[in-house]
């Protein structure tokens, strides 16, 4: 909670967010997400990206318009502008890029199964899937092929080790609070359960973090 | 004597060592071949070993020749990890030097001293396999692809967080002129500029130009 919660608590309606600010925080609040996260997490559904690129090219338009202006006060306020813009585009970048570092890492695992697939966006299932041909691709010609056929799979599960990797969702993560909440963790000898309150902060596994997490009721730090 | 497995165990050490170094080390042609030969081998003795039995082998009533097809089953495995392994640790570095944007397959000299492709060159031959050569193609093409559906953020940008919108620099080597928006710029060599980063990333990325702190 900042200064902004607080004031909207006092007086909703005047200190109501602006949209780009609530796409903004979703964003970022995704972006941290995403990098602290072992698994990969859904793609926002609500059309957030869409928004965020429109509001990218109307900035970028507006740098352009105001770029012809000599006026001193014009040439503050574009730099202003492309400062946030540069800002803007990197939280883009580097969200789309840890996903994708995410996605490459356990690509045949994310096409498993349809609920896995679903968390991706259009472009990052084509990507994986484009991915994945071209390496399986690569091992075909440089020795695969040359390989008994019994052993040119690629998904073997025999002797109890599936081939197909799987992200760590025992692993560590921090997590706030983002309303009271009952929180349960597994521990290596004993379990601990504890009652939190809002803005407290807690490390636990990912797999006991992730059903408050998607819940809305902490986010990850 | 040669045992099963050597020849596996010298690729993962190839594999290793390739993730601590700069560049690409040549492709081990000769290893992945004998490694490949290796696992035909032990297929054929497992499938002649078999052959008496005629699909009724009961692996109790024989446990010298059950051990023996054990030992050869794993050996195959076994080798076929370290041959993913080793061909996966170099296409991630490939696919790294991909996305620094860097050309691999340039390295016929048209730019003198670029320090990326001078990596990857050793003793003017290549040091990718061909297959890897087509496949280093293809990724780009996949990645120019993603490139375009973010033309406005690009991907392969910094993933720095910004701190300033302008950055001093130096030029390393010639540049040739950009175009800014606040004019062109002529990069020679040893001069020093005051630019927008945004308009610079790809020369500093290249090697053109450094960042001065």
């Amino acid at each position: 909670m900042d200064i902004d919660d607080i004031l909207r608590e006092v007086d909703p309606v005047f200190h109501a967010v602006p949209h780009e600010k609530r796409d903004l925080q979703e964003l970022t609040r995704a972006w941290i997400a995403e990098r602290s996260a072992p698994e990969l997490l859904h793609w926002p559904a609500n059309g957030l990206f869409e928004r965020i690129n429109n509001n990218i090219k109307q900035q970028i338009e507006k740098v352009e318009e105001m770029t012809g202006d000599m006026d001193p006060k014009t040439n503050f306020a574009l730099i202003v502008i492309q400062t946030e813009l540069e800002r803007y585009k990197y939280l883009v970048r580097s969200y789309l890029r840890a996903r994708m570092a995410k996605i490459d890492r356990h690509t045949l695992h994310y096409l498993s199964t349809d609920a896995l697939r679903s968390r991706l966006s259009e472009m990052e299932l084509a990507y994986a899937t484009r991915h994945q041909a071209l390496l399986h691709n690569h091992y075909l010609s440089s020795f695969l092929s040359s390989f008994p056929p019994n052993l040119q799979n690629l998904n073997d599960a025999s002797a109890g080790i599936s081939m197909i990797e799987t992200p760590d969702l025992e692993c560590a993560v921090f997590i706030r609070l983002l309303k009271d909440a009952f929180v349960e963790g597994r521990g290596v000898d004993s379990d601990g359960s504890l009652d939190m309150r809002e803005s407290d902060i807690v490390i636990l596994r990912w797999a006991d973090a992730k059903p408050l997490v998607e819940a809305g009721s902490a986010e990850l730090v | 004597m040669p045992m099963y497995g050597d020849q596996g165990n010298k690729l993962v050490q190839h594999a290793k060592r390739t993730q601590n170094l700069a560049h690409l080390p040549p492709y081990q042609t000769e290893l992945v071949r004998g490694v490949t030969r290796e696992v035909r081998d032990l297929d054929k003795d497992v499938a002649s070993l078999l052959e008496p039995f005629q699909g009724s082998f009961d692996p109790s009533a024989d446990q010298a020749t059950a051990c023996t097809l054990l030992v050869n089953h794993l050996s195959m495995r076994r080798n076929k990890r370290c041959l993913l392994a080793y061909h996966r640790t170099r296409t991630d570095k490939l696919e790294e030097l991909a996305w620094a944007g860097s050309d691999v397959l340039d390295h016929a000299g048209q730019q003198p001293g670029g320090a990326n492709n001078a990596a990857l060159v050793d003793g003017g031959a290549s040091s990718l396999s061909p297959q890897e050569e087509d496949y280093f193609r293809q990724f780009g093409d996949l990645l120019a692809a993603c490139k375009g559906q973010w033309t406005d953020i690009d991907l392969t940008g910094s993933l720095e967080p910004p701190r300033d919108l302008f950055i001093d620099v130096r030029v390393l080597k010639d540049a040739g002129e950009i175009q800014t928006e606040y004019g062109a710029i002529n990069l020679t060599k040893n001069s020093q500029f005051y630019v927008r980063q945004g308009d610079v990333e790809r020369l500093v990325a290249q090697g053109y130009l450094q960042k001065l702190a």
